[in-house]
């Protein structure tokens, strides 16, 4: 992927989210105090599901970039280096790791909001 | 790779940086921040939300207990509050480097002024959060 698309998507996405939360967060200020039944409604609307399902893959997409960039800023040889330098020889397998790692918990976040939403 | 074997370099330039004599700028410090709220959003604000989503939309009685837990003064409540106020520090600085990429206050003094702003901005949030749930 260019990187003019990831700068586009990393700011789409961001206001994809924000706009979600400000919905979210106006449904539950307006609504003081949430009630069982409405927050219900509220969650099972198809309109709730749909853009939940949708935020969801933004907001891969926008964790994706981000936790990338803060991957290939740290764990590199160089900045490894600073605090060890028996540590930086490991640098390419330690990013592989922490890449895996965060793509691993992103993948699973969105799964369970999926199972959460629509179960 | 161009040949720089012959430049004459100066001989006291610095080779090991002491990171605590480096004075970040307020506008630097956003920066970092924004970045370090992003990890702790990514790896604690999302599956607390995602626990308190699927607990409250469970029955009636995980509902009702959700919400005196979160209503009052403990560790969880604390917890759950901070970890929102995370989210809410992302976002404000999120909108300020928005405005900087379609160049509004990107000057020194106006992103400097922002940046105060953002920060007056969120911890009212914070107080205001915490009497809400302290007072």
């Amino acid at each position: 992927m260019k990187g003019s698309s990831l700068f586009y998507l990393l700011r789409l996405s961001a206001l994809v989210m924000l706009v979600y939360t400000i919905w979210v967060l106006s449904f539950i200020f307006f609504n003081q105090p949430v009630e069982y039944n409405s927050w219900i409604s509220f969650t099972n609307q198809i309109l709730f599901q749909l853009s939940t399902t949708f935020v969801a893959f933004f907001f891969l997409a926008h964790t994706f970039i981000g936790l990338w960039t803060v991957g290939t800023d740290y764990f590199t040889s160089r900045t490894l280096g600073f605090v060890n330098t028996s540590l930086a020889k490991h640098a390419d397998l330690i990013r592989s790791g922490y890449t895996f790692l965060f793509v691993a918990l992103g993948a699973l976040i969105v799964i369970t909001t999926l199972f959460i939403i629509w179960s | 790779m161009s040949t720089n074997h012959n430049k004459i370099r100066p001989v006291y330039r610095p080779v090991f940086i002491n990171l605590m004599q480096i004075k970040l700028p307020v506008s630097a410090i956003m920066s970092i921040t924004h970045r370090l709220s992003g990890i702790y959003n990514f790896f604690i604000t999302l599956p607390v939300a995602l626990y308190l989503l699927y607990y409250s939309t469970k029955s009636y009685n995980d509902f009702i207990l959700i919400q005196d837990t979160l209503s009052n003064p403990n560790m969880i409540s604390t917890f759950v509050t901070f970890s929102f106020l995370v989210y809410s520090y992302h976002i404000l600085t999120g909108i300020r480097h928005l405005l900087q990429d379609i160049h509004i206050g990107e000057s020194l003094s106006a992103s400097r002024t922002s940046a105060y702003m953002i920060l007056i901005v969120w911890f009212s949030l914070f107080f205001l959060l915490m009497m809400r749930l302290y007072l």
